[in-house]
């Protein structure tokens, strides 16, 4: 079965000092983020969102759900998995790496198979799929101390 | 061109069809629940990667279309840009995302429908989320200019 997600957003004025909002998500969990070039291309955001750092929240998502699922499908469901994934944007190049940090809790796991399970994770899941153009993803998988 | 890092961190607590997630912004822009019945059907008011997806697209294309109109002589008085991105099976690959489709409503002066429409494609070019998702899903722009 297809699933369809939607998103609108609202620009006003130009690009450099113009600015816009996603207004809706068809969910309804979010809405009314304001976004503008400068909090996407300098350092300092000003607390507002950019699609890069969307990207990242769904790269996360994503990555963690299908680890959650690969776990539980071995035998090995875990108790907690906490994950980051970092976008590097170079404006007028584009994406240049994605850095996903994943620790979990897992019983009855050894390392060696937990970094395993998060990098068929890393290859299945839908979003790494969809961003296989990124020149550089990496993955650094542990369990907790 | 400095090189801009944006960071975004899911913890997620148990099995993937009975547990949940919360995704947090690097920046503190939002803090969301996510959960797998939120990406297979529809539950309204929990996200997904695949609808932070299309909030990401949309965003992407309309500051790339606000650069290109102005680039054609234009002045962008308002863009809604509405994103639909589909999450299929296919086959023996399991869930892709199979399409993303852009649905544009430009209001501008100074610039008539063939100019728009070539900003379109170029903005559609220009954008870094176009380009990626391209090489494995479908990319679809359709765009309307608005009378002032």
């Amino acid at each position: 079965m297809a699933a369809e997600r939607r998103a609108s957003v609202t620009w006003n004025g130009d690009l450099m000092s113009g600015s816009g909002t996603i207004d809706e998500v068809g969910s309804g969990a979010f809405g009314q983020l304001d976004v503008s070039w400068p909090a996407r291309s300098e350092e300092a955001s000003g607390g507002k969102t950019s699609p890069e750092e969307l990207i990242a929240a769904a790269h996360a998502s994503c990555f963690s759900m299908a680890l959650s699922g690969g776990l539980a499908k071995a035998g090995n469901p875990p108790e907690q998995l906490r994950t980051s994934a970092a976008v590097t944007f170079v404006p007028g190049t584009g994406i240049t790496k994605i850095a996903l940090t994943v620790r979990g809790r897992v019983p009855g796991l050894d390392a060696g198979g937990f970094r395993e399970a998060a990098e068929a994770a890393k290859k299945g899941c839908p979003v790494s799929q969809a961003l296989a153009g990124v020149p550089e993803i990496t993955l650094d998988a542990d369990l907790d101390a | 061109m400095p090189r801009i890092q944006r960071e975004a961190s899911v913890a997620w607590e148990g099995s993937l069809s009975r547990g949940a997630g919360v995704a947090k912004a690097g920046t503190g822009a939002f803090e969301l629940p996510i959960d797998l019945p939120s990406r297979i059907a529809d539950k309204p008011g929990r996200t997904s990667p695949e609808e932070l997806l299309a909030a990401a697209h949309a965003g992407c294309y309309s500051t790339s279309l606000a650069g290109e109109i102005a680039r054609a002589g234009g002045t962008v008085e308002r863009l809604n840009v509405a994103c639909t991105v589909t999450l299929d099976e296919v086959g023996d690959k399991g869930h892709l995302i199979v399409s993303s489709e852009l649905d544009v409503r430009a209001r501008a002066e100074g610039i008539d429908a063939a100019g728009l429409e070539r900003a379109v494609q170029a903005a559609d070019e220009g954008c870094t989320f176009s380009a990626l998702i391209r090489a494995s899903a479908s990319v679809s722009v359709r765009a309307e200019l608005e009378s002032n």
